[in-house]
């Protein structure tokens, strides 16, 4: 087991872009190669050092390392981007893009969580222990495809669009999701425990489960009777009818 | 006594080109064909007051200095910043534009347009979808049915509905305004609104639910179409779709209403998709009603250069786009920037609270030729010349087609063009000393 | 301007016959000249093929590319090509570059250099919008370039042919490539550009145009016509009617039959036939679709009045972009992709829709085959101009993948591998053993141009002409490019050397230098009283149905820095 703990020196406003900062690139490293590791700050690169105490205990493979973010990241993009495999755990929030791409291990977070979580995530787990923000596991602009694969779960309320353009894997959210959750979706699963508004616009495959009060459902759904689902009864939609339509929204 | 004709009017996204100017000693006297607001930028840049020299803020208040001077305090704040917002440039020539956009790419900053808070989410809408759309004489020869959807052109584009809608008479449409139904989608019976064959009220924020529904008639389903949709009741919705479907030519002129209000760029989005839909029964386009001039042009020639229309972040070398992370009000909003140039725009005047505070505790440079409130925060005060009377350069129209404006008179002030070059080599030689 | 001898050189220009032989090519002030002093640079070719810069005859690189550029944000990340695509930083002598198949201005320059080309030929300006493309050739480094003015389903254009007035004609194409500052004429799906102001199409050439009773056959010829009485360098450039359908090589044959008593005035084609990829398919729907290559090639082999280019498909993402609006609402529709429509008032029509050719789609994947059956079964080189109709076919940076292709019945073999047995029944590809040398892929991405275009100064290394030079790292007598198709597609991805104009811009497929490019354009000469009597009625469509006035439209000088005016004298 590989643990990189890491904490930032003073808080930023210029974000620092972290897309280095993942257990595929720490696994095997001491803490002065880590320190030595280039971030973007602003218009230039500085060693990751000059913003972070690093600590590093142990030497293992991707898998076994896990990356402990002590204290606020909230200005520190990209956390996670593109890993493949161990762990990361945030005690504190996070800014945009955590787990942009990720493919595979674990993303634990004890705080909130900025725009774009799990962005076009393909494999592996987030896991949220706070609110989170806009486009939760949603695409990059003028993709036709967003999160593909993997889970996200958030013990907290959403804002707006959450997985849009998603085409595989599991959304869970505890809490409320904002506008237009789950609009374009081609595939994959979306539960939320709260409200939501507007769901599922232009789904065309997928399914939308809402067990909280739904605002301004569009009109573009057909009501098929009922589901059950773990004893509970929904009523069943199918849709988007202008997408194609085979998508299926349950509501309380 | 100069006459010019054809001066191409720098106001709004109409870029009318049909102004007749008379220019006394130096001074516009009269103008012919313009609009109220056309007029008031002709004949009132004569009697607004100017910023008269360069300045540069000196223990809290601005002082009078030279153009080098404030050149070279300029290029010091961009040296030695980290992260500078370059906003604005739209009330300005393309050839401007792209000088502040290879500024930005060379101070690894972010360069935004008023599109941010305007029809940046009609980029967002585009991007989704596409962007059905025609030059503006198309629905002068042939659109029988215009839409008016979230905005007000008896107010914001004073002549558009006769030069190229409701009141256009061309090659198709010989009899004008009495060949045509216009259709006015509002949340509120504006002047326009008055005007038009039908006007539909609806529920605030609740422009998606409505372009739902006619999509979802027009595609054969009106089987899931409620009795009420955004506050109209379903014959009336009914009654609309089938004058879209019915048309010989439609066109969708969308404003403020649909890509401000709530859900934003799904509005348009969903439009688009309309657009689409209605193609299969008729012929439809749709047209953002843009308003500054030149914020089409913007979003052209940043698109050309760099790949994305708007909100570009230079920090890596290379352009990435964003927006909700690399718009003006996105990074103010979060405090990032620790520097700021605005040009040919007013944040100060038209920005969240918060943002302009933020604008206030950083080295800010204006370029403009009138104080704002921007004017009252910034630390470097450039003064410029107004952009379609004393400089020329090329603008877009709102249907992306362009027109070159051109000087009708002479001027002390610098170009937006000359001030940004020199700006460029300042920045080059600080860079090159340090 | 100094002195370079290039010594060792393998030239490969076939405009003078010469074949693969070592000798050196001596440049001064930017041309080929005889001989140069002792105080020449050397730059030692070390035995590499060489040939003239390479000259794309129709890209889509500047104008309507916007639009795609615009709705396809998600292209700029995209890096299938490395070294030709994706997002780079600027450099101390680039500017930052982002894209695949819409890249940024500079891209395009620096990629097409990379490349070893140096000139472009925009393949479609519409009037009106005119001042767009010359702007983005402004922000395009190095390369030269021209553009083909649209003209086939312009209001004035067609009055004029249903008018019976062909004096009046040629001097309005005349006046259109002077607003335009376009190089020749261009015809996109004659006439289907107006219907589809209504939403409708022409279904072939004989049926008349909605509300202005010509028909597309009578636009082709009367614009022929025109461009023959007026000289222009270029013949007619002819996207056909029914492109992308099913059954629509019958029409591009008859399209080219129509042509062959079409007397060019020049020494040249009479037509020039566009992307015949996309308009050389059989069968009847999507269902039965098959190649219609054999077909249009055997046409091709019989007559001596056309040439034609290829608009090879290269698998994977690509974005159409094209005058033909009926095409790209169909495309949208069918594959459930983005749409962009721009129709130009009075003029023309045009569409952008991205999609995905996948070798595992039937159709595609017979598409891909099409293009290489034309390429192949022609018999003549001088008659086949190679490209991509980029991005419609696919990115640019992608024709040293497509020279593979063409050199390497082997290579071919390998992508023919992964195709179904539906796809294999639809196509001929796979029973053509035809392997083109570096002398045949000179003539159809260089040489043959020089023909077609009619610039004696381009394409070849004469004495006299351009020097625009391109030195490949490959040694063409110790290469063989049917087996060794992977040296060859990296020597032409990263030219050793590419000169423009007799500077190096390109060195190791590194960019050295941007300058500038020089834009072509014509100004043919019509009589005052012809031209005075087709303007009265050009101020009465401006007065009563354009949105700009006349005196805004012309693009001004001040948009072409570099130009290059060609003159011809109308006949009358």
């Amino acid at each position: 087991m590989q643990v990189v703990k890491l904490s930032l020196k003073k808080a930023n406003k210029i974000p620092i872009e972290a897309d280095n900062i993942n257990p595929d690139n720490f696994a095997g490293k001491t803490a002065e190669e880590i320190k030595e590791i280039l971030i973007w700050y602003g218009n230039g690169q500085c060693p990751l050092g000059d913003f972070f105490t690093v600590e590093v205990e142990g030497k293992d493979s991707v898998e076994n390392t896990k990356l402990v973010f002590e204290g606020d990241v909230s200005r520190v993009k990209r956390i996670g981007q593109n890993m493949t495999a161990g762990e990361i755990e945030i005690n504190g929030n996070v800014d945009m893009h955590c787990g942009f791409g990720m493919k595979g291990g674990k993303i634990v977070i004890n705080g909130d969580a900025d725009s774009w979580l799990g962005c076009e995530m393909s494999g592996g787990e987030i896991i949220l222990n706070g609110n989170a923000s806009y486009y939760v596991g949603a695409g990059y602009r003028g993709e036709s495809c967003g999160m593909r694969g993997g889970k996200i779960t958030v013990n907290g309320n959403t804002k707006d669009y959450l997985g849009e353009h998603m085409c595989g894997g599991e959304i869970f959210v505890k809490g409320d999701a904002g506008l237009l959750p789950a609009i374009s979706n081609n595939g994959g699963k979306i539960i939320i425990e709260g409200k939501a508004t507007m769901p599922a616009s232009e789904m065309k495959n997928g399914t939308v489960i809402i067990k909280g009060e739904v605002f301004d459902m569009l009109p573009s759904y057909k009501e098929e009777g009922t589901e059950e689902l773990e004893g509970v009864t929904y009523r069943k939609f199918t849709g988007d009818v202008n997408a194609g339509g085979k998508g299926v929204l349950l509501i309380k | 006594m100069p006459v010019i004709k054809d001066a191409v009017c720098s106001l709004c996204g109409s870029l009318c080109d049909d102004i007749t100017v008379t220019v006394e000693d130096n001074k516009i006297t009269k103008i012919e064909n313009a609009c109220i607001l056309g007029h008031s930028k002709f004949v009132g840049m004569f009697e607004h007051d100017r910023i008269e020299t360069p300045m540069i803020r000196k223990d809290g208040e601005l002082v009078p200095v030279s153009y080098e001077e404030a050149i070279e305090a300029a290029a010091k704040i961009l040296v030695n910043s980290r992260r500078t917002l370059s906003y604005g440039w739209c009330s300005t020539s393309c050839e401007a534009i792209s000088g502040a956009i290879q500024l930005a790419e060379e101070t690894g900053s972010v360069i935004d347009s008023t599109a941010n808070v305007c029809h940046g989410p009609s980029a967002l809408a585009a991007q989704e979808k596409g962007s059905p759309s025609a030059s503006l004489g198309e629905i002068k020869n042939r659109a029988d049915v215009i839409v008016f959807w979230g905005c007000n052109p008896v107010h914001a584009h004073p002549r558009h509905m006769s030069r190229y809608s409701s009141f256009s008479k061309g090659f198709f449409t010989e009899k004008g305004r009495k060949g045509r139904t216009m259709v006015v989608i509002d949340v509120r019976k504006t002047d326009t609104a008055k005007i038009a064959d039908k006007y539909v009220e609806i529920e605030q924020g609740s422009d998606l639910l409505l372009v739902t529904a006619l999509r979802s008639i027009v595609n054969g389903h009106e089987d899931v179409v409620p009795e009420t949709v955004a506050g109209v009741p379903r014959a009336e919705v009914l009654e609309l779709a089938e004058t879209l479907k019915n048309a010989k030519f439609v066109c969708i002129f969308f404003g403020m209403g649909v890509t401000q209000s709530r859900s934003k760029y799904k509005n348009g989005d969903a439009v688009s998709s309309l657009i689409s839909d209605l193609n299969q029964h008729t012929k439809a386009v749709m047209i953002g009603m843009r308003g500054h001039y030149n914020v089409t042009g913007f979003g052209q020639v940043a698109t050309w250069e760099t790949g994305f229309p708007m909100a570009i972040d230079f920090a890596r070398g290379y352009p990435y786009y964003n927006p909700g992370e690399t718009g003006a009000n996105d990074l103010l909003v979060r405090e990032e920037p620790d520097a700021a140039i605005i040009a040919a725009a007013d944040p100060g005047a038209h920005f969240p609270q918060k943002a302009v505070r933020h604008l206030a505790r950083i080295p800010v440079i204006q370029i403009d030729p009138y104080a704002n409130p921007t004017t009252e925060i910034a630390d470097v005060v450039i003064p410029s010349a107004v952009v379609g009377i004393e400089a020329e350069g090329t603008a877009y129209r709102m249907d992306a087609i362009s027109l070159r404006m051109k000087k009708l008179i002479d001027t002390k002030f610098k170009t937006d063009v000359e001030i940004v070059k020199d700006l460029t080599a300042k920045v080059r030689e600080l860079k090159r000393g340090a | 301007m100094p002195e370079i001898l290039i010594k060792n050189a393998s030239v490969c220009d076939p405009v003078q016959g010469i074949n693969c032989e070592t000798m050196d090519i001596c440049i001064r002030d930017g041309k080929i000249v005889d001989s140069v002093s002792g105080n020449a640079k050397v730059i030692d070719a070390e035995g590499k093929l060489t040939m003239a810069g390479g000259f794309d005859g129709h890209t889509h690189s500047a104008g309507k590319i916007n639009v795609g550029r615009f709705i396809n944000p998600n292209d700029a990340r995209k890096n299938p090509v490395p070294g030709l695509s994706g997002q780079v930083a600027r450099t101390e002598k680039t500017r930052a570059q982002v894209g695949y198949n819409t890249p940024n201005t500079y891209a395009i320059g620096y990629r097409y250099a990379k490349l070893g080309y140096t000139t472009i030929c925009e393949a479609a300006i519409p009037l009106l919008a005119a001042r767009h493309t010359h702007e983005e050739f402004k922000e395009i480094p190095i390369l030269d370039k021209m553009g083909l003015s649209l003209f086939g389903s312009n209001w004035q254009v067609m009055e004029y042919i249903r008018d019976k007035e062909p004096e009046k004609l040629a001097a309005y194409i005349a006046w259109g490539l002077k607003a335009s500052r376009g190089y020749g004429v261009k015809i996109v799906n004659p006439g289907g550009g107006e219907a589809w102001g209504w939403g409708k199409n022409v279904s072939g050439l004989y049926d008349p145009v909605p509300n202005f009773d010509v028909t597309p056959a009578e636009i082709l010829m009367g614009l022929a016509e025109a461009n023959e009485r007026l000289q222009l360098p270029h013949s007619v450039h002819v996207h056909c009617n029914n492109l992308g359908k099913p059954g629509n090589y019958a029409t591009t044959i008859e399209t080219m039959k129509l042509f062959e008593k079409v007397k060019p005035s020049r020494d040249r084609q009479a037509l020039h036939v566009t992307h015949v990829q996309f308009n050389a398919y059989a069968g009847t729907s999507w269902r039965d679709f098959e190649t219609g290559a054999p077909m249009v090639a055997d046409y091709v082999n019989g007559a001596d009045h056309l040439t034609f280019d290829l608009g090879q498909v290269i698998f994977g993402p690509a974005v159409t972009m094209t005058a033909d609006g009926p095409v790209e609402y169909a495309n949208a529709r069918m594959l459930h992709e983005k749409w962009s429509n721009q129709d130009i008032e009075l003029e023309d029509a045009s569409g952008v829709v991205p999609l995905f050719y996948s070798p595992k789609s039937f159709v595609n994947a017979v598409q891909w085959a099409i293009g290489l059956e034309l390429a192949l079964l022609v018999k003549d080189p001088w008659k086949v101009m190679f490209t991509t109709d980029s991005p419609n076919g696919g990115s640019f940076v992608n024709y040293p993948e497509a020279f593979t292709y063409l050199m390497s019945a082997k290579r071919r073999a390998e992508v023919i591998s992964g195709f179904s047995k539906m796809a294999l029944d639809r196509m001929v590809l796979p029973g053509i053993d035809r392997e083109l040398d570096f002398y045949e892929l000179a003539v159809m991405t260089r040489s043959t141009q020089s023909k077609i275009y009619s610039m004696p100064e381009k394409g070849n290394l004469k004495a006299g002409s351009d020097a625009d030079i391109a030195i490949y790292d490959i040694l063409p007598g110790q290469v063989d490019p049917s087996t060794e198709y992977a040296k060859v597609k990296k020597a032409f991805s990263s030219a050793a050397y590419t000169l423009k104009s007799g500077e190096v811009v390109v060195k190791d497929g590194e960019i050295e230098e941007t300058p500038k490019g020089k834009t072509y354009w014509v100004n043919a000469k019509v009589p005052e009283s012809v031209d005075t009597a087709m303007q009265k009625d050009i101020d009465r469509k401006f007065r009563k149905y354009y949105t700009v006035s006349k005196s805004n439209y012309m693009v001004e000088d001040m948009y072409i820095p570099k130009p290059v005016e060609i003159s011809t004298e109308g006949v009358f």
